[in-house]
């Protein structure tokens, strides 16, 4: 490793280590919920943002710590099999009757537990939490992807 | 010749912008109706007052594409309600009907807005809802959701969602598939 490419700052990684939460859990909030302003897209970009600022303040190596390669992958897929699974929820719920991604089939069971805003919920978490898991995974491995190309390429240089 | 570019954008500029209705007006063609067709008025008022929509009003609807064969629903009788509308079109001083279809949806099932009669100086003018009043006026009854905008993101339009997903998956493939380098971490 070339000791000119990462030159440590205890500022910047300081900053780095009490921004990265709050980003985090402010992502959180404006991708949960239907309430909120934002939603699954807007929320995993701010979730790849606060992955990409601790990776820039400590180096691609160690700040890959925070997001391993093989939980990124799976949170790739991960998001869509989620939003999908939601809307064969619909097929499941009402035996058949319903199409796919038709919520309103979850009345039933909503009535049956008692929760009159399933359906709500459905939407705020599944649906929004897919999205969201699904761009920041493709963010944070694109940016990684690109990161070490970079890395490589000026290896290959000096 | 680059004077004369600009001086043609303006113009179209200004004459697509002649249309656009106020912005926020809640009663714009754009945001809530849109006009079939007009029709005299003799003898179909008592009609409409009885309940019934008129022949001559349904033979135009179904004669302009709204018909059977294009899978919209039909006006025939005892599958719409008839109900006296007043104060929707506040802006154009006009009191109507609305005339509302059930669809056969399997949830929901009862019936919604769909044409709108307006009289109005010996005339009646037809006109057809549109969609976003559906989520203005049903949202919160229909999906448990507060917020009109992520009920039309995530509900309606899920299909939309979802795949604008399934977008930015590949794309994230794609980028592994050229850029990543095996080997290294």
């Amino acid at each position: 490793m070339n000791p000119k490419v990462y030159k440590r700052d205890i500022i910047i990684e300081t900053t780095a280590k009490v921004m990265v939460p709050l980003i985090l859990v402010f992502g959180m909030y404006v991708m949960v919920g239907t309430e909120s302003t934002g939603g699954g897209f807007q929320g995993g970009c701010i979730l790849a943002g606060g992955f990409i600022l601790h990776v820039t303040a400590f180096g691609t190596e160690k700040g890959r710590g925070l997001m391993p390669e093989s939980w990124n992958t799976f949170f790739t897929s991960f998001g869509l099999y989620l939003y999908n699974g939601a809307g064969q929820l619909g097929i499941i719920f009402s035996l058949g009757a319903a199409q796919f991604l038709n919520y309103s089939a979850v009345w039933p069971v909503a009535n049956l537990v008692g929760i009159a805003t399933a359906r709500g919920y459905l939407v705020a978490f599944m649906v929004s939490v897919g999205i969201g898991v699904t761009v920041m995974a493709a963010f944070v491995s694109q940016y990684f992807d690109l990161a070490w190309k970079e890395e490589e390429e000026r290896g290959e240089r000096e | 010749m680059g004077l004369l570019t600009v001086l043609l954008l303006v113009g179209l500029f200004v004459y697509v912008v002649e249309d656009v209705p106020a912005f926020g007006d809640y009663n714009s063609p754009a945001n809530k109706y849109i006009k079939l067709f007009s029709i005299e008025a003799d003898g179909l008022v008592a009609s409409l007052d009885a309940g019934v929509v008129p022949a001559e009003i349904k033979n135009e609807i179904e004669r302009i594409g709204f018909n059977k064969e294009n899978n919209y629903p039909t006006l025939e009788e005892g599958e719409y309600v008839i109900e006296r509308n007043s104060g929707v079109f506040a802006v154009d001083s006009g009191e109507g009907w609305d005339v509302l279809i059930n669809e056969g949806e399997i949830y929901f099932n009862e019936p919604i807005k769909y044409y709108f009669i307006k009289e109005e100086n010996g005339k009646l003018t037809v006109y057809r809802y549109n969609w976003p009043v559906r989520v203005i006026e049903k949202t919160e009854e229909e999906t448990a959701t507060m917020n009109s905008i992520t009920s039309g993101l995530a509900d309606y339009r899920g299909y939309d969602t979802m795949f604008e997903e399934t977008v930015i998956f590949s794309g994230a493939v794609s980028v592994i598939l050229l850029l990543r380098r095996r080997g290294r971490l």
